[in-house]
């Protein structure tokens, strides 16, 4: 097939099909793009109005616009036709392509995206807007489900607010000690042993390297829900064999302290890799000059390499933030009262789980992408390497969140947690 | 400094049964020779022959297996020995010229003074800058090393070498990352600082600069010194067949420099 075209096709057409250039080089915008936003623009205008449409007065009006969205369709199917037909000699002999009638098109164009926006400013945006009206004032759980999701959200909005300010809190907080522990890591992990060096020096160098390893072998190779859990039972472990109350332990190890050493912890191994690989693809001559100034090791990691090492890290550190986000959703295991705790607890009084947990996957996409899109600023201010797909985090974590066959189990877990957290609300 | 004032026969560097080998590819072996004071020796010879690791067992970036590098009477391969404290006192210039990429041009000279001299900043800038204008960069002070040509950067390394004050300096093949057309402005730098009196020990493929600027060759081949001596006397009437056949190469076609690096 392919070859049948490079062979038949003009040089001009560099292979690629009459259909495929079509599609790709002309008339893409104007005429193909155009058309889609006055279709969509179209099946609008055919869905039920809702209470508060401000075109249902004027009713001419949005007729008038229905008949330009679909006379702009039959002009540029009109066009694009000739356009196949006369594919060769198309620029020279079509009247579509004349100068004056390209800026007709063009013109006529923002006026179809015009109406679409109005009409999608009257039926979606309008539309949810009455919904969110019928919703809030609504005194029962509606059925439908967009009904039902903002009703809720409505209806346990301070528990949400507290969930979302306590995610943010963990991920922010948790990511900041991390950079810093991690740099403490690292730090550790990269030393070698020196010609200078006494004895007691070399020996306290392997021990740190050595425990670097081990901690990111075992922090990596384990998931953060068995972490949390292990850390925050360990805690009142520890606390109560030193002989305080269970009350006072809980002012003292509350289940948010407990999930902040958490993912403090577990991200620190994944930060301590992403600054290794950083420091480590920073130009061994670097060293190497710095060593043949008379600089020691440590001045010349911390004045040359590290700099530029963390530099070349910004990217993926600042990725670990937006994994924090998401991944704090596995504290809740241990009744941190985060935003999937949150969502559990609306869930669970409304007995309505789809709507709920749909709103809690808005709200972390929300926070993702404003963490991003921040990060991404601020990657651009330090003049770090552009920025990767922040929302990926399958190459770089091995624990995820809650799923499958485990949410059973989490599930009572919650709803014990979910008890307690209730009583002293 | 007033060390090789005071002892103007005693030896900057001398190299005594050096050997240095990786895995089982021995690179030095029994390797003996001394720079005095204001020598400039060059070091040619094949690429592979181990003229750059003996240039960096002299500083201890490589570390010899045996054998004994005196500075100054000190045996640098001894061990406990403060390397840090001696490589102060010896510069080096790399081929791929190694500037601190996350400091500008003068930072990168003031960076080593004012950590390990504590010097203030503001003599170091007037010193590094002294260095700078005679490198001929004095206008690049603030510039990232990122913006400067491969001519400039080598120079830049000479400066940040110069600002530690060094009494040696050691180049290892410091024009063969260079454009052919901008070797000649890191050459006259080197002539420059030769014919101001610095020790230098320079592994170099320039063969002009080796015969006319060094007080004494050292021809390497295969992981020993083939021969040393007198620039003249090597270059004209080599006394080994092995350094007749190496230079052969050269004096006929001049640009062999770029087909062996």
């Amino acid at each position: 097939m392919s070859t049948a075209q490079g062979a038949k096709g003009t040089p001009k057409e560099k292979g690629r099909g009459r259909l495929g250039s079509f599609l790709l080089e002309d008339h893409r915008y104007v005429l193909l793009g155009t058309s889609v936003v006055a279709a969509l623009g179209m099946w609008l205008s055919m869905q039920p109005r809702s209470a508060l449409s401000f075109l249902a007065p004027v009713y001419a009006l949005e007729v008038v616009m229905y008949y330009v969205l679909l006379a702009w369709l039959v002009v540029s199917a009109v066009a694009l036709v000739t356009k196949l037909v006369r594919w060769r000699d198309y620029a020279q002999t079509s009247p579509f392509a004349k100068p004056a009638a390209r800026r007709a098109e063009r013109l006529c164009s923002y006026v179809v995206w015009l109406f679409s926006a109005v009409l999608f400013l009257d039926r979606a945006v309008m539309g949810f807007v009455s919904v969110v009206q019928g919703a809030v004032s609504s005194n029962s759980n509606p059925k439908d489900f967009l009904s039902a999701m903002v009703y809720m959200v409505y209806k346990g909005r301070g528990i949400f607010a507290r969930g979302i300010a306590t995610t943010i809190e963990l991920a922010v907080f948790g990511t900041v000690i991390a950079f810093f522990l991690a740099l403490l890591l690292v730090f550790l992990r990269l030393q070698q042993v020196d010609r200078p060096d006494n004895d007691f020096v070399r020996f306290l160098k392997v021990v740190g390297c050595g425990f670097a390893k081990v901690y990111s072998a075992v922090v990596r190779g384990t998931p953060m829900m068995v972490q949390s859990l292990i850390i925050y039972f360990a805690g009142f472990a520890v606390l109560s064999g030193s002989g305080m109350s269970t009350n006072e332990i809980r002012a003292v190890w509350s289940t948010f302290v407990a999930g902040l050493v958490t993912i403090s912890l577990n991200s620190t191994a994944y930060m301590m890799e992403v600054l290794r690989g950083g420091i480590e693809a920073v130009d061994p001559g670097q060293t190497e000059a710095a060593r043949s100034l008379g600089l020691s090791q440590w001045q010349a990691m911390s004045k040359v390499v590290f700099p530029q090492g963390i530099k070349n890290s910004i990217p993926a550190l600042s990725n670990e933030l937006v994994i924090n986000i998401k991944d704090s959703s596995v504290l809740s295991v241990i009744g941190v009262f985060d935003l999937m705790f949150a969502t559990t607890t609306v869930a669970g009084i409304y007995y309505r789980q789809l709507e709920t947990y749909t709103a809690a996957a808005v709200c972390y996409l929300v926070l993702t992408m404003i963490a991003s899109k921040l990060l991404s600023m601020l990657a651009v201010r330090l003049d770090a390497p552009a920025m990767g797909p922040a929302l990926s985090s399958s190459e770089v974590k091995v624990t995820t969140g809650v799923a499958g066959s485990a949410s059973q189990t989490i599930k009572t877990e919650i709803e014990s947690a979910q008890t307690q957290h209730r009583g002293g609300m | 400094m007033a060390a090789s004032n005071t002892a103007g026969t005693e030896p900057v560097i001398r190299i005594g049964g050096l050997r240095k080998s990786f895995g089982d590819h021995v690179v030095l072996k029994n390797i003996d020779f001394d720079v005095m004071p204001g020598e400039v020796v060059t070091i040619i010879g094949a690429s592979g022959s181990g003229k750059s690791t003996l240039l960096r067992c002299i500083n201890l970036l490589e570390t010899p297996d045996s054998g004994h590098v005196w500075f100054h009477g000190q045996d640098l391969a001894a061990e406990h020995v403060d390397v840090n404290r001696l490589r102060e006192k010896i510069g080096m210039v790399f081929q791929g010229f190694n500037l601190f990429n996350n400091l500008n041009v003068l930072q990168n000279c003031t960076l080593a003074p004012v950590t390990l001299k504590k010097m203030g900043k503001a003599d170091a800038e007037a010193e590094a800058m002294r260095h700078l204008a005679e490198v001929g960069l004095a206008d690049f002070a603030k510039s990232p090393v990122t913006s400067l040509s491969g001519g400039q950067k080598q120079r830049v390394a000479i400066a940040r070498a110069l600002c530690m004050r060094p009494d040696l300096m050691l180049f290892d093949e410091p024009t063969s990352a260079l454009d052919p057309e901008i070797v000649g402005e890191v050459l006259s730098v080197m002539r420059d600082l030769a014919k101001d009196g610095m020790t230098m020990v320079v592994v170099t493929h320039e063969m002009e600069f080796a015969k006319n600027v060094s007080d004494k060759v050292v021809f390497m081949d295969q992981g020993v010194i083939a021969e040393q001596g007198d620039p003249q006397q090597i270059f004209t009437n080599p006394r080994m067949p092995r350094t007749r056949e190496f230079l052969s190469r050269y004096l006929e076609d001049k640009p062999a420099e770029v087909r062996e690096a």
